[in-house]
């Protein structure tokens, strides 16, 4: 602070003591020498002080400086430390944070006004990638630092320019061939920011050999070991992969997985080291680029490409190794359990390598069961539990193999001696622990994705649920937990296994339908009266298994068969009523969610409710049961127009003129309707529009008054000034006169003083000659 | 799945002409009948064999459209071989040529091998643009020339390969500088002379001894 002040004040002058010029008086100052003065020395120490203050009153320099500083990058670009000086202020006034210094100013957006400013010129964001190609350090790395500025505050306008200035991308990505690691990094840094969200750039960013560049650079840093710059090239690759099929397909044509390779290397001595903070986000990133690639959203040749690389450059397997080593942090294990998933995911040969992975457990177990263990342990995160069940999920997706093999252990003939798949999940389905019933009954339920046989096999699951007690089916067992549980998310868990399970499928209707009470309880929740959204969900649920009961029905069960069952459904509920209660399952919240991806996404234990494949079972269904219901109500009415009277005809035709005049007139209000909601929405546009542009116009008046402010100030002076200036010629005038009167006596005096030298020489006194002299002339 | 170089392509042209088709042709061996219009540029890639050296193609199809211009010349500095195409059923298409080359020519380095194709050759009835017009301004302008059908596969192996052949030849003769990536040539990882050995990374291929030059 102190080589400050002194530095400022050798710019300025010693200023006079007792008064201390404003901030804006300085920076004004400052801004006339930048503007006017003919020494570069000069201009140079003027803009040095001008960055200097940028920070602390970034307002009075960003106001009244920002043209002088766009003048000097035009007119002094050959002067590598002015230039600096002009690019460092411009990335303060212009940045977007708030500086410590910085006098206080409440909610304005300065930096980001100040960025438009800038910016509206296209010119000056052209000047400032024109700089990246000067090689002094003083000019590169302030013009690299400006970029990320701007671009942080306006990432779409600087992209635009950038796009369509010739070479523009080019220009920054030879910033990663740097031998000056700081610049190298901050380039890093406005890369990032660069590629964000436009697909574009992200695939010129390829092209101009981003890939090599970035695996040399994290080679070099010492690759998951490495510092933070290894963290941010992953992120820059992870930029130009995330949703961008062109550069995935260029990232394994271009046999850049194998690169990946060394980031996987786990240092023998992992366990004394541990897992720094750093390595922890590398690797996190590493694992994150690996999903890029594989995530079940991207076309599915392109996944199944990505998939064999993977496994061919030795990953997977590094991989596997990672999920069985000890001593790997939480978050990480997490996180490469669901990598593991996804790129395992619908491939055959993955899923077949993956079922061979054998824990170092003793004694030595499949890894799948060592996994499943976690998930249906209570005392495992929850978050590790719910990656547990997605790469079980993936394990079986598309595989009627393994969706056989898991069904087997659960089949009464499977070697009882060691623990199971079949076990684990058994156990878990009826554990206390209502997580772990919602797992378990997920999980088998994704055995019998589009597999008719393990429907089937499932029924001869037999279980003996007390020592000595008759074996029950399954089925009886998850009818009696149903009925017996009061724990939600436990009920919810075996409705939609349920319901997978008995769907197409008759004989699991028959045995359902068979167990003491399933039907007087789905009657009943079907029934009841709505509260809140989870009992909602309860009622849906129900109502939906009601209707594959009818669906399915091969009227084998005596009371139960498909007409008894609709007549139960229209006398106890209602048709209507059913069809609402069956549309509660996608109307809600959890439907939404769990609708999107395969993927389990939930931040509480709580938010564990519908899944992924119930979801397009229940989509795929609804629509069925809903017929099929129909139907079965004209049946049994006998209803059928042929059967009519031709005066019941006739009033069959005036209903139906009705019905159709109201659903015109229902339609007509639905028109009005959207015509009025999208009314709304460009209201709503406008008023937002409004609101920005009004807090645009404020933020902008500050600015104005600022630079304002200080002509304000100059006005006060000039006027007090004036006023001075009018006492002070009022008290000349007064000198003036007074002096004049002066003169006069000082006359009369000199007459009347001769008048009496004259008299006294008539008197005969003799005066001296000096005397007469004066008066003579 | 090593290769001995790699080499960059562009396709570029009026929208319309069949540059993704050509695309899709040479890497799928697929026809697509509807115009999928291409937004900004579209990678592709494919392995082939010159003088029994393994050589990987990678291709960037552009949007032939005005508004993708800007974009798509940022492109043109770092590919070793080009395609011009133009369609022989619109005249239009062949009237262009002088500024797409024009512009090639200003952003691209000196040494790009350009192959003029004229596309659509299945549709004879509709021809505008004769055979030797296209062989005159390729032969006044230095380029190489080709008539191909994306649709019935025509002559599009070739047009790749022969362009592949003309960039290889180049090579030998020193005339492509194989270090500057920015020609757009790269040497298979086994090849290059400062080949860093990934630790551990347990290749496939044991057939690294060294010493064989
Ligand atoms: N008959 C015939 N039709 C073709 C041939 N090549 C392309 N087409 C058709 O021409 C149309 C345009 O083909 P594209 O390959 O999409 O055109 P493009 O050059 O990529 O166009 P832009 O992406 O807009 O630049 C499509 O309808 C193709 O089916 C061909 O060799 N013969
Ligand atoms: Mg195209």
């Amino acid at each position: 602070m102190e080589y400050f002040r002194s530095g400022l004040k050798s710019v300025l002058g010693t200023p006079q003591p007792g008064s201390q010029p404003t901030g804006a008086e300085t920076v004004e100052r400052l801004v006339n020498r930048v503007t006017s003065s003919t020494l570069l020395d000069d201009r140079r120490d003027a803009c040095r002080a001008l960055k200097a203050l940028s920070r602390k009153f970034r307002l009075e320099v960003g106001a009244q400086g920002m043209d002088a500083l766009l003048q000097i990058l035009e007119l002094d670009c050959t002067d590598c430390e002015i230039i600096g000086y002009a690019l460092d202020a411009l990335c303060n006034v212009t940045s977007r944070e708030c500086f410590e210094e910085e006098e206080d100013r409440v909610n304005v957006n300065v930096g980001e006004q100040f960025t438009e400013m800038f910016v509206k010129n296209t010119g000056n964001v052209s000047t400032v990638l024109a700089f990246l190609e000067e090689y002094d350090f003083r000019v590169r790395w302030p013009a690299v630092k400006l970029l990320t500025s701007l671009l942080g505050s306006k990432p779409k306008e600087i992209q635009d320019i950038i796009l369509v200035s010739p070479m523009g991308v080019s220009k920054l990505m030879d910033l990663l061939l740097e031998n000056r690691e700081v610049v190298r990094n901050d380039a890093l840094l406005l890369l990032i920011q660069l590629t964000k969200s436009n697909a574009n750039i992200q695939k010129i960013v390829a092209f101009e050999n981003a890939f090599d560049r970035l695996f040399d650079v994290i080679r070099e840093e010492g690759y998951t070991e490495g510092g933070i710059v290894v963290e941010d090239c992953l992120l820059l690759m992870l930029n130009l992969l995330k949703n961008n099929t062109s550069n995935i397909n260029f990232f394994k044509e271009g046999s850049y997985v194998g690169k990946l390779a060394p980031m996987f290397q786990v240092p023998e001595n992992v366990e004394e080291v541990g897992w720094s903070p750093q390595k922890v986000s590398n690797f996190h990133c590493v694992l994150q680029l690996v999903r890029c690639l594989v995530g079940p959203n991207n076309p599915v040749q392109m996944t199944s490409a990505c998939q064999k690389a993977i496994r061919n450059a030795n990953l997977l397997e590094a991989l596997c190794n990672i999920l069985m080593a000890s001593g790997v942090p939480a978050d990480i294990l997490t996180e490469t359990i669901s990598t593991v998933g996804e790129v395992i995911r619908g491939n055959l040969a993955n899923q077949e390598y993956f079922a061979n992975v054998t824990a170092p457990s003793n004694p030595p177990r499949p890894a799948i069961v060592v996994l499943l263990m976690s998930m249906v342990n209570e005392k495992q995160p929850f978050h590790l539990r719910c990656a547990v069940l997605y790469c079980f999920q993936c394990f079986l997706f598309k595989n009627e193999i393994t969706q056989l093999q898991v069904v087997q252990t659960l089949l009464p003939s499977s070697n009882a001696a060691s623990l199971t798949t079949g076990q684990l999940l058994c156990s878990g389905l009826f554990s206390t622990d209502a997580l772990s019933n919602w797992f378990s009954a997920v999980a088998i339920s994704h055995c019998l994705i589009e597999n008719p046989a393990q429907k089937e096999h499932l029924l001869h699951v037999l279980l003996a649920p007390n020592i000595g007690a008759q074996p029950v089916t399954l089925i009886h067992q998850m009818t009696t937990h149903l009925q017996q549980t009061l724990k939600f998310q436990a009920k919810i868990s075996i409705l939609m296994l349920l319901a997978m399970w008995m769907s197409h499928n008759q004989q699991a209707v028959q045995m359902f339908l068979s167990v003491p009470g399933s039907v007087a309880f789905l009657t009943a929740q079907t029934s009841a009266d709505e509260c809140d959204n989870n009992e909602e969900l309860l009622q849906g649920l129900c109502a939906f298994l009601m209707g594959i009961c009818v669906a399915f029905n091969d009227n084998t069960v005596q009371n139960y068969s498909r007409e008894n069952l609709s007549q139960l459904i229209e006398k106890r509920v209602g048709i209507e009523t059913y069809v609402s209660k069956l549309s509660l399952i996608s109307r809600n919240e959890a439907y939404a969610k769990a609708a999107k991806q395969p993927q389990i996404k939930a931040k509480v234990s709580t938010d564990l409710l519908l899944e992924f494949e119930f979801c397009k079972l229940f989509k795929a269904l609804e629509s069925v049961i809903v017929n099929a219901l129909g139907v079965q109500r004209d049946l049994s009415n006998g209803m059928s127009e042929l059967s009519l009277t031709a005066h019941e005809n006739a009033l069959l035709l005036q209903y139906k003129e009705l019905i159709r005049e109201q659903d015109r007139r229902l339609q007509d209000m639905q028109k009005e309707l959207t015509k009025s909601l999208d009314e709304k929405k460009h209201l709503l546009v406008q008023i937002d529009e409004l609101k920005s542009a009004n807090a645009q116009y404020k933020d902008e008046n500050v600015i104005y008054k600022a630079s304002f402010s200080n002509s304000n100030g100059a006005d006060e002076k000039m006027k007090q000034l004036e006023a001075e200036n009018c006492e002070k010629t009022s008290e000349l005038e007064q000198l003036r006169k007074d002096q004049e009167d002066l003169l006069e006596l000082l006359t009369d005096q000199d007459l009347k003083l001769n008048t009496f030298k004259n008299r006294l020489r008539e008197l005969g006194e003799n005066l001296e000659d000096s005397d007469n002299s004066d008066n003579d002339t | 799945m090593s290769y001995a170089y790699l080499f960059k392509y562009i396709i570029i042209g009026d929208t319309g002409v069949g540059k993704s088709c050509l695309l899709l042709q040479f890497t799928d061996k697929r026809f697509q009948p509807v115009h999928d219009l291409t937004i900004g540029v579209e990678f592709g890639a494919r392995m082939i064999t010159i003088d029994g050296k393994q050589i990987k193609l990678q291709i960037w199809d552009t949007a032939g459209q005005e508004a993708f211009r800007s974009i798509t010349r940022s492109y043109y500095r770092g590919a070793a071989g080009a395609l011009l195409v133009y369609d022989i059923t619109r005249r239009e298409t062949f009237s262009h040529l002088t500024t797409w080359l024009e512009d090639a020519r200003q952003h691209s380095n000196s040494n790009m091998v350009i192959m003029l194709i004229g596309n659509k050759s299945d549709l004879e009835s509709r021809r505008e643009v004769k055979k030797e017009e296209g062989e005159a301004f390729a032969r006044e302008h230095g380029l190489v020339f080709m008539e191909t059908s994306a649709k019935t596969a025509a002559n599009v192996e070739e047009a790749f390969i022969n362009t592949a052949k003309e960039i290889y030849e180049k090579i030998q003769e020193g005339v492509f500088d194989i270090n500057n990536e920015a020609n757009g040539i790269k040497i298979g990882p086994q090849h290059s002379p400062t080949n860093p050995s990934l630790p551990g990374a347990g290749g496939k291929d044991g057939s690294q001894g060294g010493g064989c030059c």
